[in-house]
């Protein structure tokens, strides 16, 4: 057997040959028998039951997504109900927002006279 | 074969088997060292990956994925079973010993050898044995145990440099 090369690409045979000794189980056909007797009894999900699967998770995913939607929704129309209005008689006494334009003042004035 | 067995035709999951028995017991007791629980735990494996079939990217080579599933289902078992304590390694057994010529010292260096294995970490001894005993590649053995290929690398020399000892000097006959 040679002096191992640090992380050597190739498989050693020697090595491998030990091992594979080691770890043979024999009645290789007794297991195979085994396996394929018991796979008769597993039943595999068929290509409905996965689609049915997946249509229950799609349906769950759908309500969670629709009751987000309706909780922000709810929140925001209850957000704009508690905004104060302003009333006639706040926007009449309130002064004007902009100061009176000098060139409208002038003309008045000009015209008064 | 794979295609088929996806379809549902138990005819070629059982070629599947067949190919894959020997490689998946040779992992699982090199997880689990004993004989009994090993095949158990392939056999379940098995099962499990006909289940999963549906899963299963044809893309990709199926022995890694079916190996995966072999090597996890070995790991969970051994978790599973009761803790049963582990004698050391008698270091005379690792000094060598005699040349293995008979058919009892080849027994022994068999037993030799589980127990070196068995002492490893188990990552370890599944990249030895994918590697030396399967010819699988270091990147289809990243694959199975799901670390990066350089990991696998490393696996490999170290569970080859404990291993070596056991067989420093020990030579094939013919």
């Amino acid at each position: 057997m040679k002096d191992p090369l640090p992380f050597d690409h190739r498989p050693d045979p020697v090595l491998g040959r030990a091992l594979r000794e080691a770890l043979d189980a024999g009645d290789a056909q007794v297991f195979t028998a085994r396996v394929v007797a018991l796979a008769g009894q597993v039943r595999v999900p068929s290509w409905d039951a996965v689609l049915a699967r997946w249509a229950r998770a799609g349906v769950a995913a759908a309500v969670v997504v629709a009751l987000a939607a309706g909780y922000l929704v709810g929140r925001g129309t209850a957000a704009s109900r508690t905004t104060v209005r302003p009333t006639v008689s706040d926007v009449l006494i309130a002064p004007p927002a902009h100061p009176a334009e000098v060139e409208v003042v002038l003309a008045s004035v000009i015209g008064n006279n | 074969m794979v295609a088929r067995a996806v379809a549902g035709e138990r005819a070629a999951f059982g070629i599947l088997v067949k190919r894959y028995a020997g490689v998946a017991r040779r992992v699982a007791r090199a997880v689990l060292g004993n004989p009994e629980d090993a095949d158990d735990a392939a056999q379940d494996a098995m099962l499990s990956a006909l289940v999963k079939l549906e899963q299963y990217d044809a893309r990709r080579p199926f022995g890694p994925w079916l190996l995966r599933i072999v090597a996890n289902a070995a790991t969970d078992r051994r978790r599973r079973r009761t803790v049963r304590r582990v004698e050391p390694l008698d270091v005379g057994l690792t000094a060598g010993g005699p040349r293995p010529d008979t058919t009892a010292e080849r027994r022994a260096l068999n037993e030799r050898l589980r127990q070196a294995l068995a002492e490893l970490p188990e990552r370890r001894r599944i990249a030895v044995v994918l590697f030396d005993v399967e010819g699988y590649s270091h990147g289809e053995i990243a694959t199975v145990l799901g670390i990066p290929e350089g990991t696998v690398r490393s696996e490999v020399f170290h569970a080859r440099r404990r291993l070596r000892v056991l067989l420093a000097d020990w030579k094939e006959e013919g």
